[in-house]
């Protein structure tokens, strides 16, 4: 007879110990990380350690911080004149903030996905090499072999092979996303950081990108903004529930969408008044 | 029912999906109870027709299961709950089950009653009656404990499960007893024994429901763990 504990029939695969992470398995360290957009504090004493290899999930009702949370792990929130932050996030524990820190190489590392796809007003192929370009990659081969891998790892590949040289922007929504997720992945980042990428698409196209989620994360770190709470529950390894700027719970999904810790993210994720 | 906090869903209908579910699981307990002490009655009072009407009841009991399970199933396929109102409705999908069983051992008890004994064999019957009564009180604690999803009243319940099981096996040793002395009055004997075990098996069945309350308000699971270890929660 086999037995089987109960722990181990509810423990997922990727189950990893967050309180207890060694180094290596720390993709992105996040301490005491405070924000202020002006007068106004949108960050409050953020410490958070986001494992390699995971999809993380940041849930939470509009205007608790999390896409301003997502924006601090690739500087976007440096184009915000009036954004002044004090912490420091460690990638490969050097912080991002740091002085010597060459922006546009940590944004070559940190890829990001947004609410509603951008392509870029040009060809699909042009669209995937665009950033192998500008990194000064010309070699026809590399190109060619890049577009490939990158399509096929977005799911894509299968339905714009032929027509490689067309507008990206002929493509659906849900394409078109795929396609920038693709053009994001094609240099190669360590962490994917997508933000609402599916809030603008249908419920099929929306399926499509989660089952991508699950496959790149074998490739990279994903970390993923989302209003839709199932969502967060059917894709992510950890979540974490903030609200008014912090960081109220951050536990693996199975048990906070199960046995919540805190009131507040019990009341959230139920659908119950704050 | 406050402690479920139900009413506080920015969504109304979904207040109303739980509320009615709940209803309909204090209305399915009620008549179980019903059912199991008309059955008891029926014995003691050697009333025949009291016993028929239990069995031609348990058809209610039936239904109530199935209709419970399909507003619950609605209820994951609309709602997506999560967290406390999934381990609710966890929790109720398991306990309807455990009621049915038990509306189904009252009427194992009832059968009894329908059973051509003679007047020393009616004696018996008279063991079942503080088995019976014990029984009954604590689905009765059992239920109230549900409605009010009262964790210490069901960690205190479940303990005494105990006390019926030793109950049961005194009663067991006195049966053997009797058809030891008389080997003719074993198919009688075996009809007790089978309204026991029926009993034995709704104090069991009462313990699983308080580990479904435990379940859902502590969201840890209690089932096949120890008494300690339930003590210590």
């Amino acid at each position: 007879m086999i037995s089987v504990t109960p722990t181990a029939l509810a423990d997922s695969p990727n189950k990893i110990d967050l309180s207890n992470l060694s180094p290596e398995q720390i993709a992105l360290n996040i301490n005491n990380l405070n924000l202020y957009y002006g007068e106004k504090q949108a960050l409050q004493n953020i410490s958070m350690a986001i494992p390699k290899g995971q999809v993380t999930a940041f849930i939470g009702p509009s205007g608790c911080g999390k896409s301003t949370l997502l924006r601090c792990i690739n500087r976007m929130n440096d184009l915000v004149d009036i954004c002044r932050i004090s912490g420091e996030i460690n990638l490969h524990g050097e912080n991002i903030y740091g002085k010597h820190v060459d922006v546009a190489e940590l944004r070559r590392k940190v890829g990001m996905v947004f609410q509603r796809p951008n392509p870029f007003p040009k060809s699909i192929y042009e669209n995937v090499v665009y950033g192998l370009r500008i990194k000064g990659e010309n070699n026809r081969r590399v190109l060619d072999e890049a577009v490939e891998t990158a399509l096929k790892s977005a799911a894509l590949w299968n339905e714009v092979k032929d027509r490689l040289h067309d507008s990206a922007l002929g493509l659906s929504g849900g394409q078109q996303q795929r396609l920038v997720i693709a053009r994001a992945i094609a240099i190669q980042p360590e962490v994917l950081l997508l933000d609402e990428p599916t809030s603008a698409l249908d419920p099929i196209s929306t399926l499509t990108i989660e089952e991508l989620i699950n496959d790149l994360k074998e490739q990279f770190t994903v970390v993923i903004v989302t209003h839709n709470m199932q969502q967060a529950a059917r894709v992510s390894d950890q979540t974490a529930f903030m609200y008014m700027g912090d960081l109220i719970e951050y536990s693996d999904t199975n048990t906070l969408f199960t046995t919540p810790t805190k009131k507040k993210t019990e009341d959230y994720i139920t659908g119950r008044y704050g | 029912m406050d402690s479920l906090n139900i009413s506080r869903h920015i969504s109304g209908q979904f207040n109303e999906d739980l509320e009615r579910i709940i209803n309909l699981v204090m209305q399915m307990g009620g008549l179980v109870e019903k059912q199991l002490n008309e059955a008891l009655l029926s014995v003691s009072q050697a009333d025949e027709e009291l016993a028929k009407k239990v069995l031609s009841n348990d058809y209610q009991v039936n239904n109530l299961e199935v209709v419970i399970d399909d507003e619950c199933t609605r209820v994951i396929a609309k709602r997506q709950p999560a967290a406390g109102d999934l381990r609710l409705v966890m929790a109720i999908i398991k306990t309807i089950a455990d009621l049915e069983r038990i509306g189904d051992e009252a009427t194992k008890i009832a059968k009894v009653t329908l059973e051509s004994l003679t007047s020393q064999h009616k004696e018996l019957l008279l063991n079942l009656d503080n088995l019976g009564r014990r029984v009954l009180e604590c689905l009765q604690l059992t239920l109230d404990a549900f409605t009010r999803m009262d964790v210490d009243a069901a960690i205190k319940i479940h303990q005494t499960d105990e006390k019926i099981d030793r109950e049961y096996e005194a009663l067991m040793r006195q049966l053997m007893t009797y058809m030891m002395e008389d080997p003719r009055s074993i198919p009688q004997v075996m009809s007790v024994i089978w309204s026991a075990r029926a009993l034995e098996r709704i104090g069991d069945r009462c313990q699983n429901v308080c580990e479904y309350i435990i379940y859902f308000v502590k969201g840890k699971v209690v089932r096949h763990t120890t008494n300690e270890e339930i003590k210590k929660l």
